[in-house]
């Protein structure tokens, strides 16, 4: 008797904890996304109504692939980049904190994340006054006579620094650097020690260590650092409005244009739903053949 | 025209990045809005709802376009609250006149009324508006000032018979630079292409603008401005972008480029530059001789606004000539309210900006200067479309 009465709430309490962000998800998410399937298949009525209707208007995939694929294109190459570059910087600065920072670990990471507590707008008007021509960095390249080789590089364009391309990878890859490091932290301190000390009982050298039991141990790590940093990168609407110019513009960008100021909703639902298709995409080949539950998201 | 930036020298800098802080603020909260088609209210960016009673006003213009308070001297906001006991809810979140429509539009279109009384937006924005008949005509009635109108605005295209607007202030785009940065007086829209000046020159997003200005070097006329006539000066704007001669399109933060030194040349407004000379004497503004492009930003009622008889108070305390010449004198723009000019020529304080041509147009500027004239629906999407090619890479 007793059992029985019991088991309903069994059955139901974990759904009962999952409704609350479940009904968020599918209410401010799951719908609104829908919502643009048919829109992105419309045309409006009239140029400042609000109505659309529903012709299965398939040419506005064929429009904003053929005028804005370029600005797709832009947008994943500079995200990669920015993502590469975090990398390179993340991977052996969380290296150094997990094996090197001891107890001043909680502080080392505290660092990292610093600069994102201040506003995402204030960091992108901030690397402009430090970017500018008349900056402080530009005259530290000059003072070390590195013109000629940035300019080589591409990273200087007419002499300048800001709204350039690099300007705004690099806009991007200071916003994505926590967003990296994190999860490579968590996912190194899950490294048992005495796995390095065993690999060094078997003669493994330093670099042997590395590529066999570090690397392999901290790549769901990196996988999650990819996703969360990837992801936000190829959408960013702030660093190349700031940092950039009118070659720099990117996929966010477009779709602003798009919905606020030519008025093309359809359109712009249209190229949004490219955006997160490729993103998807990514997102899937990132994760192929690997658990989530290996990932050490937070 | 989406932001015009006055402000007393000491706190210039530090408010003209605020600014332009508020209007990538602004950008999230319209993208939202604009996304989930007409919910809340209008005056979003400056705080709650609207409330209803006859002793309260909401208006929203762009940021910094009115004396400021100063230590010892409320400025015009001050002043009215406490002379007429309205309490005036001041919005400077008007950044874009695109992205403000893009932001109402939910709203208006639904036949719902903004929190807004009264909104400050430029002639060709107001112009759509009055066609969507999405505004009020004015209480003239109660407006007794009006008759202050200066006779070049009283019958301006978007509003023929001045029955929707009034002017709150009007410039003029035409080219800004720093002559130290140019190494030379500029004197035409051409020198702006000269490929000295490779990366170091900015357009304005505000398409009437940079297109008058280019079309008028190429012999066009504006006030009929044709999709045809247009297109060199599209073509020439292009390959510009596309050479790394033009470095950005902006709206009003070119001034923060030009400031620091990152801007030679640029197309800008008047008064901004008027207003930026004073902290950087090297800066220059030309309103070109092939011409410059004169705008107006007018106050208009949104359909359905609460509080008529506020917004009357209003617009009549404004209109009065010592009150806009106090607005003048700080924004430095033309002001459209006769007398204004007299009033600044008695205080040695503003003697020399009552005969500058850039704030008291004379004959001679008088004949240089040309206004954009209106563009269909059907025109005006394809010239936007075509210009958001160029803008937007």
């Amino acid at each position: 008797m007793r059992r029985a009465r019991r088991q309903p709430w069994r059955r139901w309490w974990p759904w009962a904890l999952l409704a609350p962000g479940l009904l968020w998800l599918i209410g401010l998410y799951g719908l609104p996304l829908l919502a643009l399937v048919p829109l992105s298949l419309s045309e409006p009525v009239s140029r400042f109504g609000l109505e659309t209707v529903f012709t299965f208007h398939w040419s506005n995939y064929r429009e904003v692939l053929q005028s804005h694929g370029p600005i797709l294109l832009r947008s994943f190459g500079y995200a990669l980049l920015a993502t590469g570059i975090g990398l390179v910087l993340a991977y052996p600065l969380a290296l150094a904190i997990r094996f090197r920072g001891g107890r001043w670990q909680p502080l080392l990471i505290g660092l990292v994340v610093l600069p994102s507590l201040s506003s995402y707008l204030v960091r992108a008007i901030s690397w402009t006054s430090l970017l500018g021509d008349s900056g402080p960095v530009l005259a530290l390249v000059h003072r070390l006579g590195l013109s000629g080789l940035l300019t080589t590089l591409g990273v200087l364009q007419d002499g300048r620094l800001l709204n350039t391309p690099a300007s705004v990878i690099l806009g991007l890859t200071t916003n994505l650097l926590p967003f990296l490091l994190l999860p490579l932290v968590v996912a190194l301190q899950r490294i048992d020690k005495r796995l390095l000390e065993a690999a060094a009982d078997l003669h493994a050298g330093p670099l042997r260590c590395f590529t066999q039991v570090v690397w392999p141990l901290s790549r769901p790590g990196l996988v999650a650092g990819l996703l969360l940093s990837l992801i936000p990168a190829a959408g960013d609407v702030v660093n190349p409005q700031f940092l950039g110019g009118p070659n720099q513009r990117m996929i966010a960008n477009t779709i602003e244009n798009l919905l606020l100021v030519q008025l093309q909703a359809p359109r712009a639902a249209a190229l949004t739903l490219v955006l997160m298709a490729l993103i998807s995409l990514a997102v899937v080949l990132q994760l192929r053949g690997r658990g989530l539950e290996e990932l050490p998201l937070p | 025209m989406h932001s015009r930036s006055p402000q007393p020298r000491g706190r210039r800098a530090f408010l003209r990045r605020l600014g332009l802080t508020a209007a990538g603020a602004a950008l999230t909260p319209a993208l939202l809005q604009a996304c989930g088609q007409g919910d809340g209210g209008g005056a979003s960016g400056g705080g709650g709802g609207g409330g209803g009673g006859g002793k309260e006003l909401v208006l929203s213009t762009f940021p910094l376009y009115i004396d400021a308070d100063a230590p010892g001297a409320p400025g015009s906001v001050a002043r009215f609250q406490k002379e007429t006991g309205i309490n005036l809810r001041y919005l400077e979140d008007v950044n874009d006149v695109r992205q403000f429509f893009a932001r109402i539009q939910p709203q208006l279109a639904a036949g719902r009324p903004l929190s807004q009384d009264l909104v400050v937006l430029t002639g060709w924005m107001a112009e759509r508006l009055i066609q969507l008949g999405w505004v009020e005509p004015l209480p003239l009635a109660e407006v007794p000032n009006a008759r202050n109108l200066i006779p070049t605005l009283r019958n301006p295209s978007w509003d023929p018979q001045g029955r929707f607007t009034l002017p709150w202030q009007s410039g003029i785009a035409g080219i800004a630079y720093n002559i130290k940065a140019t190494g030379r007086e500029l004197t035409s829209v051409n020198d702006l292409f000269d490929p000295a000046l490779k990366g170091k020159v900015s357009a304005l997003l505000e398409m009437r603008d940079t297109m008058g200005l280019l079309m008028l070097a190429d012999g066009k006329d504006i006030t009929k401005p044709t999709w045809e006539a247009a297109q060199p000066s599209f073509a020439q704007l292009e390959k510009a972008r596309r050479d790394g001669q033009i470095r950005r399109f902006t709206g009003n933060d070119y001034q923060n480029d030009l400031l620091a030194g990152n801007l030679a040349a640029c197309i800008g407004w008047s008064g901004d530059v008027a207003q930026l000379a004073l902290e950087q004497p090297d800066l220059r503004f030309l309103v070109p001789e092939t011409g410059g492009v004169l705008w107006a930003d007018v106050m208009l009622m949104p359909k359905g606004a609460p509080n008529r008889a506020a917004a009357a108070t209003w617009m009549n305390w404004v209109y009065e000539p010592a009150e806009a010449a106090r607005i003048a004198a700080a924004v430095q723009y033309i002001s459209p309210v006769e007398g204004v000019q007299q009033i600044l020529a008695k205080d040695p304080a503003t003697q020399a900006l009552a005969e500058n041509p850039l704030m008291f147009p004379d004959a001679a500027m008088q004949k240089r200067l040309h206004s954009f004239g209106p563009l269909s629906a059907k025109e005006e999407e394809r010239w936007e479309a075509r210009f958001a090619e160029i803008t937007e890479g």
